[in-house]
């Protein structure tokens, strides 16, 4: 401002430099920017004494906007907003001068609009921050009007102030963005990590607690307000605490990743197993501020890992235990698992036969086949006696073979189907029944040889006495009770079927195929029951050859018996005869009848009836059976 | 049913009741008995001194198997009835040959015999 004309010069320079002075302390302090442009005008104004100025940036969509002004009116800047000589973020922009707007070529309308707003000259000045152009400031002046030196210097010096001001705030503003940022992030964090269904917890760098999230919390059972005064070591339990912490204070020393498993006590005082993965987080500068960790209950899944590894344990202690020689072979023959007593069962070392193919174990007469078997099985795998019926043989590490006995099992894995092969070396057992068969044979031979003895003595008591009748009977009895005596050598004295018992006694398969049938249901009797039947069927026998329907050519015996289960096992048998001469009750009771009616009834402990009816003599016998003979 | 009659039959049995039953029912049936032996040696002497047409061996002599009687009559071709208490358990022995159980009637002798002699008319039940 020209306060006298003396003067002028360095009235003007003290004046521009008062209104620098004053324009940067209230760029310093200003707290919007509307009070940064208008002390921006302000320095305009006082500095380069131009009354009529305005305040321009680009916005967001890249147009030039007026943000300040003064003596502009409404229907001007509407008209020239968006006007620029520069685009946005533009490099090394220079002011630009002009002296009168009707000597550039603009266009007329923009012309017209300017003169009528009565403004002749104008200057551009970029307002740059960080190198490039954000803004404008415009001076306009209603003369034709060249700026000086001094001017485009002032007015470039007032453009930098306001973009360091632009400059400082957009830095500022971005900060301030950021932070904000980081807050609802770190709020959305705290928000999600809250309430999801794992446990999250973070600790800064000296490892000490600073957040547990609603889960971790419920586990040690403590609110927010007591995370500060938290610490987690002492739940960890004893024989866990010293690897834990050690791992821990590694990883915070090393600002590494950890991961970690052990047992913590919750609020119950319960131990759960945690596994802790832990990863350092960084500030923005790349300052350590500690983990972020999240502990994941492995307690149910390790329960049931133990239970399996416990099942697992037992399987291999059973099989090892096992009274015989246990051989598993997995998909391909391959043996995956033997027992101690397979070592002694074929010879082998147990090293010596994991991984081999079960062939090894197998005679060499079998080896070629034995896989083709065992493919069979596979298609069929079912609990079962191998060779069920043949004798089977193993062969030892020396060559040997022993008589074995095996039972098949298939077990179902992940692995595919291993086959258990449970192998008993039956040469004792063999040996024992050669030796039983022996003593049995023996026994026999004697017994026999006693009859025949007894039958030699009767030969000669009888011989060359009238008693023909007599000692033929005493030899028949002799003989069926020998025949008898012959059906349960057959079964080592164990027991003997009646089926058998009536076919030999009644020599249904030879004399009298024709004249006597039985049928009946299979049943096993006791070795004394035995040996009562036959001797009764041999009376009852001989008495129809002499006097009843086996007398004559025409006359039938049937045999017939049954058996009931239920409320005890019973045997029926009736024997009938039919078609032989007339019957009448015998005036006295002969060794026959009393052997039927007395001694087998006692033997048999059945209820036994003779009857002499006229068309047929009838015996019934009903008695009971001794349990467990029926399943047989 | 081929007559007995005036075969040479060797009886070797070592318990003397037995033995003369057997010899009864062998006289009794018209065969000329040769014996009893009661003894393996005894029973191979019988064997080389004398014409025999058949013999009824016992299986078991004094608690020893009359394997050396049965090979010696297999070497003269000479048939055989085994007479045992072993019952069918003597079947390896007999190769063959008619077995008949301990006790035997006269009438299971002769058939036995009779089968031994002519491969027929027998069982060796």
């Amino acid at each position: 401002m020209k306060i006298n004309g003396g003067s002028e010069r360095l009235t003007d320079r003290a004046d521009e430099l008062s209104a620098l002075y004053v324009l940067t302390d209230r760029l310093y302090r200003a707290k919007s920017n509307h009070e940064a442009f208008d002390a921006g005008l302000d320095a305009i104004r006082d500095g380069l004494g131009c009354r009529r100025a305005s305040m321009l940036l680009f916005d967001e969509e890249g147009v030039m906007r007026f943000v300040a002004w003064r003596g502009l009116s409404d229907g001007y800047r509407q008209a020239l907003a968006g006007h620029s000589p520069w685009k946005v973020g533009e490099r090394n922009a220079e002011p630009i001068f002009v002296s009168d707007i009707a000597d550039t070529d603009e266009p007329a309308a923009v012309k017209d609009r300017i003169a009528s707003e009565g403004i002749v000259g104008l200057a551009f000045i970029p307002l740059v921050a960080q190198g490039e152009v954000v803004g404008k400031f415009m001076t306009y002046y209603e003369q034709k009007h060249t700026c000086s030196i001094r001017e485009i210097d002032l007015a470039t010096t007032i453009a930098r102030q306001i973009g360091f001001y632009l400059e400082r705030t957009r830095a500022e503003e971005a900060r301030k963005l950021a932070e904000d940022e980081l807050r609802a992030s770190e709020q959305q964090f705290r928000l999600m990590s809250e309430d999801v269904p794992v446990m999250i917890w973070t600790c800064d760098a000296s490892g000490k607690c600073t957040n547990l999230n609603g889960m971790l919390r419920e586990f040690w059972g403590i609110e927010s307000e007591d995370i500060p005064n938290f610490s987690w070591y002492p739940t960890i339990h004893p024989d866990d605490a010293v690897d834990i912490g050690a791992r821990m204070t590694d990883a915070l020393a090393t600002q590494s990743t950890v991961s970690v498993q052990g047992r913590y006590k919750n609020c119950r005082g319960e131990y759960r197993t945690l596994l802790t993965v832990a990863r350092p987080h960084f500030s923005a500068k790349g300052q350590f501020r500690g983990l972020i960790g999240v502990n994941v209950d492995m307690t149910e899944s390790e329960q049931v890992e133990a239970a399996l590894r416990h099942s697992e344990e037992r399987f291999r202690s059973a099989v090892e235990a096992a009274p015989s020689g246990m051989v598993m072979t997995d998909e391909s023959g391959r043996i995956i698992l033997v027992n101690l007593h397979a070592e002694t069962v074929f010879g082998y070392q147990r090293a010596e036969m994991i991984g081999q193919g079960i062939e090894m174990l197998v005679p060499d007469r079998f080896r070629s086949s034995h896989p083709v078997l065992r493919g069979t099985y596979g298609s069929r795998p079912l609990a079962r006696p191998m060779g069920a019926g043949r004798d089977l043989n193993a062969r030892r590490k020396d060559g040997s073979e022993v008589p074995v006995e095996i039972g098949l099992s298939p077990i179902e894995t992940s692995e595919g189907l291993m086959v258990l092969a449970s192998v008993v070396d039956i040469s004792e057992r063999k040996r024992s029944e050669a030796q039983r068969e022996l003593l049995m044979a023996e026994l026999n031979h004697r017994v026999k040889n006693t009859l025949a003895v007894v039958q030699g003595i009767a030969h000669q008591t009888f011989r060359g006495t009238p008693a023909t009748e007599a000692h033929a009977a005493f030899e028949g009895r002799l003989m069926a009770l020998s025949a008898a005596h012959n059906i349960l050598t057959q079964t080592s004295w164990e027991h003997a079927s009646l089926d058998q018992l009536v076919a030999d006694s009644l020599q249904i398969r030879g004399t009298f195929s024709n004249r006597v049938s039985a049928s009946g249901p299979a049943v096993l009797l006791h070795p004394n029951q035995a040996l009562s039947v036959a001797l009764a069927f041999h009376e009852l026998l001989t008495n129809a050859v002499k006097y009843g329907a086996l007398s004559n050519e025409a006359g039938r015996v049937s045999v017939e018996w049954s058996r009931t289960d239920l409320p005890q096992p019973r045997l029926n048998l009736i024997w009938s005869e039919l078609g032989g001469p007339p019957v009448s009750s015998p005036s006295r009771r002969g060794f026959g009848s009393r052997l039927i009616t007395g001694g087998l009834a006692a033997d048999l402990q059945a209820k036994v009836a003779l009857e002499f009816q006229p068309q047929g003599l009838i015996c019934r016998i009903d008695a009971p059976l001794p349990d467990g003979m029926l399943a047989q | 049913m081929t007559s007995l009659s005036g075969t040479r039959v060797l009886l070797v049995e070592d318990e003397s009741v037995i033995a003369m039953m057997a010899e009864d029912f062998l006289t009794e049936l018209g065969i000329t008995v040769i014996g009893p032996a009661t003894s393996i040696n005894a029973a191979l002497e019988l064997i080389s001194a004398n014409d025999i047409d058949a013999a009824v061996l016992d299986l078991n002599i004094r608690g020893e198997l009359s394997h050396r009687v049965a090979e010696a009559l297999r070497l003269r071709r000479i048939p055989m009835v085994c007479a045992t208490g072993y019952g069918q358990g003597a079947a390896e022995f007999a190769r063959g040959a008619p077995i008949i159980d301990k006790p035997y009637s006269e009438d299971k002798l002769a058939r036995a015999l009779q089968m031994a002699l002519h491969g027929a008319g027998g069982t060796n039940e």
